[in-house]
Protein backbone atom coordinates (compact mmCIF):
# COMPACT_ATOMS: atom_id res chain seq x y z
CA UNK A 1 0.00 0.00 0.00
CA UNK A 2 2.85 2.34 0.84
CA UNK A 3 4.64 1.34 -2.32
CA UNK A 4 1.50 2.03 -4.29
CA UNK A 5 1.07 5.52 -2.96
CA UNK A 6 4.75 6.26 -3.59
CA UNK A 7 4.21 5.11 -7.12
CA UNK A 8 1.10 7.29 -7.28
CA UNK A 9 3.09 10.28 -6.09
CA UNK A 10 5.79 9.66 -8.67
CA UNK A 11 3.12 9.34 -11.30
CA UNK A 12 1.40 12.50 -10.12
CA UNK A 13 4.69 14.33 -10.06
CA UNK A 14 5.36 13.45 -13.67
CA UNK A 15 1.80 14.31 -14.63
CA UNK A 16 2.04 17.63 -12.91
CA UNK A 17 5.28 18.60 -14.60
CA UNK A 18 4.24 17.34 -18.00
CA UNK A 19 0.67 18.57 -18.06
CA UNK A 20 0.14 21.39 -15.61
CA UNK A 21 3.06 23.49 -16.82
CA UNK A 22 1.62 23.31 -20.31
CA UNK A 23 -1.22 25.56 -19.17
CA UNK A 24 1.09 28.33 -17.99
CA UNK A 25 0.31 30.61 -20.94
CA UNK A 26 -3.42 30.06 -20.63
CA UNK A 27 -3.33 30.79 -16.93
CA UNK A 28 -1.28 33.87 -17.63
CA UNK A 29 -3.85 35.20 -20.11
CA UNK A 30 -6.58 35.06 -17.51
CA UNK A 31 -4.18 36.32 -14.85
CA UNK A 32 -3.59 39.38 -17.00
CA UNK A 33 -7.35 40.07 -17.06
CA UNK A 34 -7.48 39.66 -13.30
CA UNK A 35 -4.42 41.73 -12.41
CA UNK A 36 -4.17 44.10 -15.38
CA UNK A 37 -0.44 44.09 -14.78
CA UNK A 38 2.14 41.77 -16.32
CA UNK A 39 4.38 41.47 -13.27
CA UNK A 40 1.45 40.85 -10.96
CA UNK A 41 0.03 38.33 -13.42
CA UNK A 42 3.34 36.46 -13.52
CA UNK A 43 3.41 36.34 -9.75
CA UNK A 44 -0.16 35.11 -9.70
CA UNK A 45 0.66 32.28 -12.11
CA UNK A 46 3.69 31.26 -10.09
CA UNK A 47 1.72 31.30 -6.86
CA UNK A 48 -1.00 29.27 -8.56
CA UNK A 49 1.46 26.56 -9.56
CA UNK A 50 3.00 26.40 -6.12
CA UNK A 51 -0.41 26.16 -4.50
CA UNK A 52 -1.62 23.57 -6.96
CA UNK A 53 1.49 21.46 -6.44
CA UNK A 54 0.97 21.57 -2.70
CA UNK A 55 -2.60 20.34 -3.08
CA UNK A 56 -1.92 18.11 -6.07
CA UNK A 57 -2.43 15.03 -3.91
CA UNK A 58 -6.09 16.07 -3.77
CA UNK A 59 -6.38 16.31 -7.53
CA UNK A 60 -8.06 13.34 -9.12
CA UNK A 61 -6.23 12.23 -12.21
CA UNK A 62 -8.48 12.14 -15.21
CA UNK A 63 -10.55 15.16 -14.23
CA UNK A 64 -10.12 18.55 -15.82
CA UNK A 65 -6.67 19.69 -14.78
CA UNK A 66 -6.95 23.04 -16.52
CA UNK A 67 -10.23 23.97 -14.81
CA UNK A 68 -8.72 22.85 -11.54
CA UNK A 69 -5.72 25.14 -12.09
CA UNK A 70 -7.99 28.06 -12.95
CA UNK A 71 -9.95 27.46 -9.79
CA UNK A 72 -6.80 27.57 -7.70
CA UNK A 73 -5.71 30.73 -9.48
CA UNK A 74 -8.99 32.45 -8.71
CA UNK A 75 -8.72 31.32 -5.09
CA UNK A 76 -5.23 32.76 -4.85
CA UNK A 77 -6.39 35.94 -6.55
CA UNK A 78 -9.40 36.34 -4.28
CA UNK A 79 -7.31 35.83 -1.16
CA UNK A 80 -4.70 38.28 -2.45
CA UNK A 81 -7.45 40.80 -2.96
CA UNK A 82 -8.64 40.27 0.58
CA UNK A 83 -5.07 40.71 1.81
CA UNK A 84 -4.67 43.91 -0.18
CA UNK A 85 -8.03 45.06 1.10
CA UNK A 86 -9.02 45.88 -2.42
CA UNK A 87 -12.63 45.64 -3.22
CA UNK A 88 -14.01 45.01 -6.63
CA UNK A 89 -16.26 47.71 -7.89
CA UNK A 90 -19.74 46.20 -7.94
CA UNK A 91 -20.87 45.22 -11.38
CA UNK A 92 -23.09 47.73 -12.97
CA UNK A 93 -25.87 45.32 -13.69
CA UNK A 94 -27.82 47.99 -15.56
CA UNK A 95 -25.22 48.49 -18.29
CA UNK A 96 -26.34 45.66 -20.48
CA UNK A 97 -29.89 45.70 -19.19
CA UNK A 98 -30.51 48.97 -20.93
CA UNK A 99 -28.92 47.80 -24.12
CA UNK A 100 -32.10 46.79 -25.82
CA UNK A 101 -30.48 47.19 -29.17
CA UNK A 102 -28.42 44.19 -30.20
CA UNK A 103 -26.45 45.34 -33.22
CA UNK A 104 -25.26 42.95 -35.91
CA UNK A 105 -21.67 41.92 -35.40
CA UNK A 106 -19.27 43.64 -37.75
CA UNK A 107 -18.02 41.24 -40.34
CA UNK A 108 -14.49 42.47 -40.58
CA UNK A 109 -12.69 42.86 -37.31
CA UNK A 110 -9.02 43.02 -36.56
CA UNK A 111 -7.67 41.24 -33.51
CA UNK A 112 -6.57 44.55 -32.12
CA UNK A 113 -10.07 45.95 -32.39
CA UNK A 114 -11.55 43.01 -30.58
CA UNK A 115 -8.91 43.18 -27.89
CA UNK A 116 -9.43 46.89 -27.41
CA UNK A 117 -13.17 46.37 -27.04
CA UNK A 118 -12.54 43.64 -24.51
CA UNK A 119 -10.24 45.86 -22.47
CA UNK A 120 -13.01 48.42 -22.11
CA UNK A 121 -15.40 45.92 -20.62
CA UNK A 122 -15.90 45.90 -16.84
CA UNK A 123 -13.76 43.13 -15.39
CA UNK A 124 -16.69 41.10 -14.16
CA UNK A 125 -17.92 40.83 -17.76
CA UNK A 126 -14.49 40.53 -19.28
CA UNK A 127 -13.37 37.50 -17.33
CA UNK A 128 -16.31 35.19 -18.09
CA UNK A 129 -15.96 36.08 -21.77
CA UNK A 130 -12.26 35.22 -21.75
CA UNK A 131 -12.93 31.98 -19.88
CA UNK A 132 -15.68 31.05 -22.29
CA UNK A 133 -14.59 32.33 -25.71
CA UNK A 134 -10.84 32.15 -25.32
CA UNK A 135 -10.23 29.39 -22.81
CA UNK A 136 -13.34 27.48 -23.85
CA UNK A 137 -14.44 26.52 -20.38
CA UNK A 138 -18.03 25.40 -20.04
CA UNK A 139 -20.52 27.62 -18.22
CA UNK A 140 -20.46 25.12 -15.38
CA UNK A 141 -16.68 25.23 -15.13
CA UNK A 142 -16.70 29.03 -15.16
CA UNK A 143 -19.20 29.05 -12.32
CA UNK A 144 -16.94 26.68 -10.33
CA UNK A 145 -13.78 28.62 -11.07
CA UNK A 146 -15.24 32.04 -10.27
CA UNK A 147 -17.33 30.69 -7.41
CA UNK A 148 -20.48 32.35 -8.68
CA UNK A 149 -23.85 30.78 -9.63
CA UNK A 150 -24.13 29.44 -13.16
CA UNK A 151 -27.06 31.80 -13.78
CA UNK A 152 -24.82 34.74 -12.98
CA UNK A 153 -22.23 33.37 -15.41
CA UNK A 154 -24.83 33.16 -18.16
CA UNK A 155 -26.23 36.63 -17.59
CA UNK A 156 -22.76 38.17 -17.41
CA UNK A 157 -21.76 36.45 -20.63
CA UNK A 158 -24.94 37.56 -22.33
CA UNK A 159 -24.60 41.16 -21.29
CA UNK A 160 -20.85 41.25 -21.76
CA UNK A 161 -21.06 40.00 -25.32
CA UNK A 162 -23.79 42.49 -26.10
CA UNK A 163 -21.62 45.34 -24.83
CA UNK A 164 -18.65 43.95 -26.72
CA UNK A 165 -20.60 43.86 -29.97
CA UNK A 166 -21.89 47.38 -29.43
CA UNK A 167 -18.35 48.57 -28.87
CA UNK A 168 -17.15 46.83 -32.00
CA UNK A 169 -19.95 48.32 -34.04
CA UNK A 170 -18.89 51.72 -32.77
CA UNK A 171 -15.29 50.92 -33.75
CA UNK A 172 -16.40 49.87 -37.15
CA UNK A 173 -18.32 53.10 -37.59
CA UNK A 174 -15.38 55.16 -36.45
CA UNK A 175 -12.90 53.16 -38.48
CA UNK A 176 -11.02 55.05 -41.10
CA UNK A 177 -9.96 57.78 -38.75
CA UNK A 178 -9.85 56.35 -35.27
CA UNK A 179 -8.96 52.69 -35.39
CA UNK A 180 -5.20 53.14 -35.33
CA UNK A 181 -5.16 55.12 -32.07
CA UNK A 182 -7.53 52.65 -30.47
CA UNK A 183 -5.32 49.85 -31.62
CA UNK A 184 -2.41 51.45 -29.87
CA UNK A 185 -4.44 51.71 -26.70
CA UNK A 186 -5.37 48.09 -26.98
CA UNK A 187 -1.77 47.05 -26.91
CA UNK B 1 -37.51 29.95 -34.37
CA UNK B 2 -37.50 33.71 -34.68
CA UNK B 3 -34.42 35.80 -35.47
CA UNK B 4 -34.57 37.35 -32.03
CA UNK B 5 -34.41 33.93 -30.36
CA UNK B 6 -31.66 32.91 -32.74
CA UNK B 7 -29.50 35.86 -31.70
CA UNK B 8 -30.16 35.19 -28.03
CA UNK B 9 -29.05 31.58 -28.32
CA UNK B 10 -26.29 32.02 -30.88
CA UNK B 11 -23.46 32.58 -28.40
CA UNK B 12 -24.46 29.55 -26.35
CA UNK B 13 -24.59 27.56 -29.55
CA UNK B 14 -21.02 28.60 -30.38
CA UNK B 15 -20.00 27.61 -26.87
CA UNK B 16 -21.65 24.22 -27.37
CA UNK B 17 -23.81 24.78 -24.33
CA UNK B 18 -27.13 23.98 -25.99
CA UNK B 19 -29.06 20.74 -26.15
CA UNK B 20 -28.78 18.79 -29.40
CA UNK B 21 -32.41 19.55 -30.24
CA UNK B 22 -31.91 23.30 -29.82
CA UNK B 23 -28.80 23.10 -31.98
CA UNK B 24 -30.88 21.63 -34.76
CA UNK B 25 -33.52 24.32 -34.45
CA UNK B 26 -30.82 26.97 -34.64
CA UNK B 27 -29.18 25.42 -37.69
CA UNK B 28 -32.57 25.06 -39.39
CA UNK B 29 -33.25 28.75 -38.85
CA UNK B 30 -29.81 29.78 -40.14
CA UNK B 31 -30.35 27.73 -43.25
CA UNK B 32 -33.45 29.70 -44.18
CA UNK B 33 -32.38 33.12 -42.86
CA UNK B 34 -29.36 34.72 -44.62
CA UNK B 35 -28.98 37.65 -42.14
CA UNK B 36 -28.84 35.22 -39.20
CA UNK B 37 -26.45 32.99 -41.08
CA UNK B 38 -24.25 36.03 -41.62
CA UNK B 39 -24.53 36.93 -37.94
CA UNK B 40 -23.47 33.42 -37.02
CA UNK B 41 -20.38 33.74 -39.21
CA UNK B 42 -19.60 37.18 -37.83
CA UNK B 43 -19.83 36.06 -34.24
CA UNK B 44 -17.78 32.99 -34.94
CA UNK B 45 -15.16 35.20 -36.55
CA UNK B 46 -15.27 37.56 -33.63
CA UNK B 47 -14.77 34.70 -31.29
CA UNK B 48 -11.81 33.52 -33.32
CA UNK B 49 -10.37 37.02 -33.36
CA UNK B 50 -10.75 37.33 -29.64
CA UNK B 51 -9.03 34.00 -29.10
CA UNK B 52 -6.16 34.85 -31.39
CA UNK B 53 -5.80 38.30 -29.87
CA UNK B 54 -5.72 36.98 -26.36
CA UNK B 55 -3.43 34.11 -27.28
CA UNK B 56 -0.75 36.61 -28.13
CA UNK B 57 -0.38 37.26 -24.45
CA UNK B 58 2.14 34.70 -23.35
CA UNK B 59 4.24 34.19 -20.34
CA UNK B 60 7.69 35.54 -21.23
CA UNK B 61 10.56 33.05 -21.53
CA UNK B 62 12.16 34.66 -18.53
CA UNK B 63 9.01 34.37 -16.40
CA UNK B 64 8.55 30.81 -17.61
CA UNK B 65 12.08 29.86 -16.55
CA UNK B 66 11.58 31.52 -13.17
CA UNK B 67 8.38 29.56 -12.73
CA UNK B 68 10.02 26.23 -13.57
CA UNK B 69 12.96 26.87 -11.27
CA UNK B 70 10.68 27.89 -8.43
CA UNK B 71 8.49 24.87 -8.96
CA UNK B 72 11.41 22.45 -9.15
CA UNK B 73 12.76 23.82 -5.88
CA UNK B 74 9.35 23.44 -4.30
CA UNK B 75 8.90 19.90 -5.59
CA UNK B 76 12.32 18.65 -4.47
CA UNK B 77 11.75 20.27 -1.09
CA UNK B 78 8.34 18.69 -0.72
CA UNK B 79 9.38 15.26 -2.00
CA UNK B 80 11.03 14.31 1.27
CA UNK B 81 8.11 15.82 3.13
CA UNK B 82 5.67 13.78 1.10
CA UNK B 83 7.62 10.61 1.82
CA UNK B 84 7.38 11.33 5.49
CA UNK B 85 3.73 12.30 5.35
CA UNK B 86 2.89 9.10 3.54
CA UNK B 87 4.45 6.95 6.19
CA UNK B 88 2.33 8.74 8.74
CA UNK B 89 -0.86 8.66 6.77
CA UNK B 90 -0.31 4.98 6.07
CA UNK B 91 -0.60 4.42 9.82
CA UNK B 92 -4.17 5.54 9.48
CA UNK B 93 -4.96 3.05 6.80
CA UNK B 94 -7.98 1.00 7.74
CA UNK B 95 -5.81 -2.08 7.91
CA UNK B 96 -3.77 -0.58 10.73
CA UNK B 97 -6.57 1.36 12.35
CA UNK B 98 -7.94 -1.53 14.44
CA UNK B 99 -4.60 -2.87 15.78
CA UNK B 100 -3.51 0.67 16.60
CA UNK B 101 -6.77 1.42 18.38
CA UNK B 102 -6.57 -1.85 20.33
CA UNK B 103 -2.94 -1.25 21.29
CA UNK B 104 -3.74 2.28 22.39
CA UNK B 105 -6.68 1.02 24.45
CA UNK B 106 -4.56 -1.69 26.09
CA UNK B 107 -1.84 0.82 26.92
CA UNK B 108 -4.37 3.19 28.46
CA UNK B 109 -5.95 0.43 30.53
CA UNK B 110 -2.51 -0.79 31.62
CA UNK B 111 -1.52 2.72 32.59
CA UNK B 112 -4.69 3.14 34.65
CA UNK B 113 -4.19 -0.23 36.34
CA UNK B 114 -0.51 0.45 37.01
CA UNK B 115 -1.13 3.94 38.34
CA UNK B 116 -1.51 2.91 42.03
CA UNK B 117 1.64 0.80 41.76
CA UNK B 118 3.56 3.58 40.13
CA UNK B 119 2.36 5.93 42.83
CA UNK B 120 3.33 3.50 45.59
CA UNK B 121 6.90 3.71 44.39
CA UNK B 122 7.06 7.32 45.39
CA UNK B 123 5.12 6.92 48.65
CA UNK B 124 5.65 3.28 49.49
CA UNK B 125 3.18 1.67 51.84
CA UNK B 126 4.28 -1.91 52.32
CA UNK B 127 2.02 -4.47 53.86
CA UNK B 128 4.41 -4.87 56.77
CA UNK B 129 4.96 -1.17 57.42
CA UNK B 130 4.17 -0.25 61.00
CA UNK B 131 1.64 2.40 61.78
CA UNK B 132 2.56 5.71 63.26
CA UNK B 133 0.11 4.93 66.03
CA UNK B 134 2.02 1.82 67.05
CA UNK B 135 5.32 3.65 67.01
CA UNK B 136 4.03 6.48 69.17
CA UNK B 137 2.35 3.98 71.52
CA UNK B 138 5.66 2.13 71.91
CA UNK B 139 7.54 5.39 72.52
CA UNK B 140 4.86 6.51 74.96
CA UNK B 141 5.10 3.22 76.86
CA UNK B 142 8.86 3.53 77.02
CA UNK B 143 8.58 7.11 78.31
CA UNK B 144 5.83 6.49 80.85
CA UNK B 145 6.57 3.00 82.06
CA UNK B 146 10.27 2.21 81.76
CA UNK B 147 11.66 5.00 84.01
CA UNK B 148 9.55 3.72 86.90
CA UNK B 149 11.58 0.54 87.06
CA UNK B 150 15.10 1.95 86.95
CA UNK B 151 15.32 1.92 90.72
CA UNK B 152 13.50 -1.41 91.07
CA UNK B 153 15.33 -3.90 93.17
CA UNK B 154 13.04 -6.90 93.21
CA UNK B 155 13.67 -9.63 90.70
CA UNK B 156 12.23 -9.04 87.22
CA UNK B 157 10.12 -12.04 86.38
CA UNK B 158 7.18 -12.04 84.00
CA UNK B 159 4.04 -13.06 85.89
CA UNK B 160 2.62 -16.41 84.86
CA UNK B 161 -0.83 -14.91 84.54
CA UNK B 162 -0.06 -13.02 81.34
CA UNK B 163 -0.68 -14.24 77.80
CA UNK B 164 1.07 -17.58 77.14
CA UNK B 165 3.29 -16.03 74.50
CA UNK B 166 4.70 -13.57 77.03
CA UNK B 167 5.28 -16.02 79.86
CA UNK B 168 9.01 -16.48 80.53
CA UNK B 169 9.86 -13.82 77.97
CA UNK B 170 12.71 -12.42 80.09
CA UNK B 171 14.35 -15.85 80.08
CA UNK B 172 14.07 -16.08 76.31
CA UNK B 173 15.53 -12.60 75.92
CA UNK B 174 18.37 -13.23 78.33
CA UNK B 175 20.58 -14.91 75.73
CA UNK B 176 20.56 -11.77 73.63
CA UNK B 177 20.77 -9.37 76.53
CA UNK B 178 24.42 -9.67 77.40
CA UNK B 179 25.74 -6.53 79.03
CA UNK B 180 22.23 -5.34 79.74
CA UNK B 181 20.68 -5.11 83.15
CA UNK B 182 17.05 -6.19 83.35
CA UNK B 183 14.91 -4.07 85.62
CA UNK B 184 11.44 -5.33 84.94
CA UNK B 185 9.36 -7.83 83.03
CA UNK B 186 5.68 -7.05 82.96
CA UNK B 187 2.68 -6.45 80.82
CA UNK B 188 1.36 -2.92 80.64
CA UNK B 189 -1.10 -0.84 78.68
CA UNK B 190 -0.62 2.86 79.44
CA UNK B 191 -2.35 4.05 76.26
CA UNK B 192 -4.66 1.12 75.71
CA UNK B 193 -2.32 -1.13 73.74
CA UNK B 194 -1.05 -4.11 75.70
CA UNK B 195 2.71 -4.57 75.66
CA UNK B 196 4.87 -7.24 77.19
CA UNK B 197 7.54 -4.94 78.54
CA UNK B 198 11.14 -5.81 79.45
CA UNK B 199 12.99 -2.81 80.86
CA UNK B 200 16.79 -2.78 80.53
CA UNK B 201 19.58 -0.37 81.12
CA UNK B 202 23.09 -0.28 79.68
CA UNK B 203 25.64 2.35 80.61
CA UNK B 204 22.89 4.67 81.77
CA UNK B 205 20.74 4.21 78.72
CA UNK B 206 17.17 3.08 79.19
CA UNK B 207 16.09 0.30 76.90
CA UNK B 208 12.65 -1.24 76.40
CA UNK B 209 11.90 -4.48 74.68
CA UNK B 210 8.22 -4.49 73.82
CA UNK B 211 6.09 -7.25 72.40
CA UNK B 212 2.59 -6.54 71.21
CA UNK B 213 -0.07 -8.07 69.09
CA UNK B 214 0.21 -7.58 65.37
CA UNK B 215 -3.25 -6.23 64.72
CA UNK B 216 -4.77 -3.95 62.15
CA UNK B 217 -3.97 -0.80 64.05
CA UNK B 218 -0.32 -1.77 64.24
CA UNK B 219 0.09 -1.69 60.48
CA UNK B 220 0.03 1.26 58.14
CA UNK B 221 -2.18 -0.40 55.56
CA UNK B 222 -4.91 -0.77 58.19
CA UNK B 223 -5.48 -4.49 57.77
CA UNK B 224 -3.68 -7.68 58.54
CA UNK B 225 -1.82 -9.05 55.55
CA UNK B 226 -1.90 -12.73 54.82
CA UNK B 227 1.86 -12.77 54.22
CA UNK B 228 4.35 -14.63 56.39
CA UNK B 229 6.21 -11.39 57.20
CA UNK B 230 9.30 -12.81 55.52
CA UNK B 231 9.73 -9.42 53.87
CA UNK B 232 9.79 -7.61 57.19
CA UNK B 233 13.22 -7.65 58.70
CA UNK B 234 14.36 -5.05 61.16
CA UNK B 235 12.42 -1.86 60.81
CA UNK B 236 13.72 1.30 62.31
CA UNK B 237 12.37 4.68 63.24
CA UNK B 238 13.36 7.72 65.20
CA UNK B 239 10.67 9.30 67.28
CA UNK B 240 10.71 11.75 70.21
CA UNK B 241 14.50 11.53 70.48
CA UNK B 242 14.23 7.77 70.73
CA UNK B 243 15.38 5.07 68.37
CA UNK B 244 13.05 2.26 67.52
CA UNK B 245 13.81 -1.11 65.97
CA UNK B 246 11.00 -3.50 65.16
CA UNK B 247 10.56 -7.08 64.01
CA UNK B 248 7.38 -8.78 62.96
CA UNK B 249 6.13 -12.30 63.34
CA UNK B 250 2.80 -13.43 61.93
CA UNK B 251 0.96 -12.44 65.11
CA UNK B 252 3.32 -10.22 67.04
CA UNK B 253 5.53 -7.18 66.78
CA UNK B 254 8.73 -7.00 68.80
CA UNK B 255 10.14 -3.53 69.37
CA UNK B 256 13.35 -2.30 70.89
CA UNK B 257 13.08 1.31 72.03
CA UNK B 258 16.02 3.24 73.47
CA UNK B 259 17.64 6.63 73.74
CA UNK B 260 20.70 5.20 71.99
CA UNK B 261 21.83 6.55 68.64
CA UNK B 262 20.26 4.89 65.63
CA UNK B 263 23.22 2.70 64.71
CA UNK B 264 23.72 1.48 68.28
CA UNK B 265 20.03 0.77 68.67
CA UNK B 266 20.24 -1.07 65.35
CA UNK B 267 22.89 -3.45 66.69
CA UNK B 268 21.15 -3.82 70.02
CA UNK B 269 17.82 -4.52 68.41
CA UNK B 270 19.32 -7.37 66.42
CA UNK B 271 21.02 -9.06 69.34
CA UNK B 272 18.38 -8.40 71.97
CA UNK B 273 15.32 -9.14 69.86
CA UNK B 274 16.65 -12.14 67.97
CA UNK B 275 15.91 -14.85 70.52
CA UNK B 276 12.54 -13.27 71.36
CA UNK B 277 11.54 -13.14 67.69
CA UNK B 278 12.61 -16.75 67.24
CA UNK B 279 10.58 -17.74 70.25
CA UNK B 280 7.46 -15.80 69.33
CA UNK B 281 7.66 -16.98 65.75
CA UNK B 282 7.69 -20.56 66.89
CA UNK B 283 4.66 -19.95 69.04
CA UNK B 284 2.87 -18.17 66.19
CA UNK B 285 3.90 -20.97 63.85
CA UNK B 286 2.11 -23.54 65.99
CA UNK B 287 -1.18 -21.95 65.08
CA UNK B 288 -0.17 -20.76 61.64
CA UNK B 289 0.53 -23.77 59.47
CA UNK B 290 3.32 -23.87 56.96
CA UNK B 291 5.06 -20.79 58.19
CA UNK B 292 8.39 -20.63 56.39
CA UNK B 293 11.60 -20.40 58.32
CA UNK B 294 12.36 -16.82 59.12
CA UNK B 295 15.95 -15.79 58.95
CA UNK B 296 17.17 -12.50 60.26
CA UNK B 297 19.97 -11.84 57.90
CA UNK B 298 17.84 -12.42 54.85
CA UNK B 299 16.11 -9.47 53.36
CA UNK B 300 16.93 -7.16 56.17
CA UNK B 301 14.81 -4.18 55.47
CA UNK B 302 15.49 -0.89 57.00
CA UNK B 303 12.73 1.60 56.84
CA UNK B 304 13.31 4.96 58.31
CA UNK B 305 9.99 6.43 59.21
CA UNK B 306 9.66 9.92 57.96
CA UNK B 307 7.53 10.68 60.98
CA UNK B 308 8.72 13.77 62.84
CA UNK B 309 11.75 14.04 60.66
CA UNK B 310 14.77 15.74 62.04
CA UNK B 311 13.51 15.56 65.58
CA UNK B 312 16.47 13.56 66.61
Amino acid sequence: MIGNSAQNTQQKLQTFEAQALGFADQLFRVALRLCRDRAKAEDLVQETYLQSWRSFHRFELGTNLRAWLYKIMFNVHYSNQRKDRLHLVPVEETIAETLAYDPPTPQRLTEAEVLAALERLPRDFQIPIVLSDVEELSYREIADVMEIPIGTVMSRLHRGRKILRTELVNYARESGYNVSTRTKRGE
Amino acid sequence: MECRNFKELLDSYLCQELAVETNHQLLNHAEHCPPCRAEMTSRRNMRESLRRACSQDRLSEEACERLRARLRAEISASESLIGRRQRWTSLFDLRFAIPITVTAAVLIVAAVVMLPFLKSQTTPVQSFELSDTLLSEAVSDHHKCAPKFIQATRSAVMPSTVEPAYVGLEKVAASGAEGLRLHSAHVCAPDGRRFAHLVYTRDGSLISLLVTERDKRALKIGNLPSDDVSLAGLQEANLSNLSLGAFQTPKHIILVVSDLPTDENHKLAQTLASPVVEHIRKLDGQSVAASPQYRFDDGLTVLIASLKKGER
